[in-house]
């Protein structure tokens, strides 16, 4: 099968600091990927890099096979590719259902726009706050409303940075279950930057683990967990892999 | 909507009621005039600087242009200002799209000093071009008695049914857009830009869009102006303290992209400027821009959302 997404080479630098060296790798429709890595490995700069918020300083990235870097945001949007914000971004000054209003009605006119955003809200669980203040709701609340106004767009891909912090672990597995069934029902894929290794290893098919801005494992949870490089960069201690 | 569309008929209602009772010759009329003038120009500001935030300190490059266009088309082709009209809006447009080339990146204060800069660049170019606008001595608006042709009149009472208009079509604009597409869109830019782009808004269309709207409809209010007063200079149409900054402090103090903002903004600067100037001007000319920097600084400080929000407490509703 072609890859949906297709990283060859790309490298981002922010003056001396080189952020991502050639980094490549290739997502396959429908499947869920882990980004996992520590702090500054340069997860979201990855993300930032994919939907257009940085253009990389080389290298080539792919969606459903047509060239996208070097493109604006709006425009890897309207072809299917979008992210979440660490720390989450959602419009304050407007409802939770006004921001995934906003987003569908960027292809749809208004009244369609609103009746897909109680759709979306409703996929992620939040239909019952859809009139909700941004400031009232709680933090995993946010984080889902992310993927709520993600959803609007009609994504092929959909990058998810840290949907699961700060959830307990009934929460999570909530989330996890949501996530999957986007996936299985309409097909879309996900590529998750996850902290909490319990969740990111019950989730993913497949774990890329960047390390200073390199990819330095990729495979399935149980190899990755148990690659020594990712072992002594990430995890720090072998038992941790089995947590 | 329906409520926007209610406050906007019951202020038309109440200023055609004025007009009607009031001397129609008599200063009190003329006081009207200038309200409905100034909410409109604050509503035109409001539609950039209150839905996406854009504070342009620029707009009287858009008012001049405006006033100038269609004085001058009237003065040399003999051409209505009612076509006059549609051609300055239309250049005004034009030319808030080519000012958008190099301010469009700029954020914040930094977007505001280049628009301030740019409407200062128009009032010295519009004073140099003296065989385009007559230069500094200014241009008169020839009077040919009452005439709707020409949209001129004796007296400011029957101008106030006109400015109703202006006002009417510039509020109804303005609600269209805040709670149309274009709304919403322009909103997500002042809340967030990059997660307005990452869910597919042009961020740079839309603000343009925007921009070019609010130009054309300021170059409406200034051809208006320039009919109401009769005559026109740079220092005055293309004035930064008395046309740009006075737009954005009328919709400041209102309220910031609500639709009763420059309404209640207008309502408040109209009338002091009238006090100050009547009992003030002979004794320190300098004191109203002063004062009306106090208003300012003490609005952001103690009320940033504006007046209107001491009656409506949510934020980012029209």
């Amino acid at each position: 099968m072609t890859p949906i997404v297709e990283v060859a080479g790309v490298t981002v630098r922010f003056g001396g600091l080189v952020a991502l060296s050639d980094v490549s790798f290739a997502v396959r429709p429908g499947e869920i990927i882990g980004l996992i890595g520590p702090n500054g490995a340069g997860k979201t700069t990855l993300f930032s890099a994919l939907v257009g918020l940085n253009r990389p300083d080389a290298g080539a990235i792919a969606l459903d096979g047509q060239r996208i870097d070097g493109l604006r945001p709006h425009r890897i949007a309207r072809l299917g590719m979008t992210k979440t914000f660490q720390n989450t971004a959602l419009f304050p000054a407007m409802t939770l259902l006004d921001n995934v209003v906003t987003a569908a009605a960027v292809r749809l006119p208004l009244g369609a726009a609103r009746a897909l955003a109680r759709d979306c809200l409703e996929k992620v669980g939040l239909g019952a706050a859809a009139d909700t203040d941004i400031d009232d709701l709680t933090f995993p609340q946010k984080a889902l409303g992310e993927v709520a106004r993600s959803l609007a767009t009609a994504p092929k891909v959909l990058l998810l940075d840290e949907v699961m912090a700060a959830l307990t672990p009934n929460e999570m597995d909530a989330v996890v279950a949501t996530l999957r069934e986007l996936r299985d029902r309409e097909g879309i894929t996900l590529v998750i930057v996850e902290h909490h290794m319990r969740a990111i290893m019950r989730i993913s098919e497949r774990i890329l683990a960047l390390n200073f801005g390199q990819l330095i494992a990729s495979g399935t949870p149980a190899e990755v967990s148990r690659d020594p490089q990712v072992v002594t960069a990430y995890l720090g201690q072998p038992d941790a892999s089995h947590a | 909507m329906m409520r926007s569309l209610l406050i906007i008929a019951a202020v038309a209602c109440v200023a055609l009621l004025l007009g009607a009772v009031l001397q129609p010759r008599g200063y009190a009329v003329r006081v009207v005039c200038l309200i409905l003038l100034a909410a409109s120009l604050g509503q035109c500001w409001n539609i950039v600087g209150g839905l996406a935030n854009q504070v342009s300190l620029g707009h009287a490059a858009f008012f001049g242009i405006g006033a100038y266009t269609s004085t001058m088309l009237q003065i040399k082709f003999g051409l209505s200002p009612w076509a006059g009209l549609p051609i300055g809006m239309l250049f005004a447009a034009l030319v808030s799209v080519l000012l958008s080339i190099p301010t469009m990146r700029l954020k914040g204060p930094y977007f505001s000093l280049a628009t301030l800069a740019f409407g200062e660049a128009c009032r010295i170019v519009a004073t140099a071009a003296t065989g385009l606008t007559g230069g500094p001595q200014g241009v008169s608006v020839p009077f040919a008695g009452n005439s709707w042709l020409l949209l001129q009149f004796r007296g400011a009472g029957a101008y106030v049914p006109v400015f109703v208009g202006l006002f009417v079509v510039v509020c109804v604009a303005f609600t269209l857009l805040a709670n149309g597409r274009l709304g919403y869109m322009l909103r997500a830019i002042r809340e967030n830009e990059d997660a307005a782009e990452v869910t597919g808004i042009n961020t740079l269309g839309v603000r343009l869009a925007g921009g070019a709207i609010s130009a054309a409809l300021t170059a409406a209010t200034g051809t208006m102006f320039a009919q109401f007063t009769f005559f026109i200079d740079p220092d005055i149409v293309f004035s930064a303290t008395s046309i740009s900054i006075r737009a954005a402090l009328i919709a400041i103090l209102g309220g910031v992209g609500t639709l009763a903002g420059p309404i209640v903004g207008a309502l408040v600067i109209v009338p002091l400027e009238e006090l100050l100037s009547a009992y003030l001007s002979n004794k320190a000319a300098g004191i109203a821009p002063l004062i009306f920097g106090l208003i300012l600084i003490g609005i952001v400080v103690w009320r940033p959302s504006g007046l209107v929000s001491l009656v409506t407490q949510r934020r980012g509703r029209t």
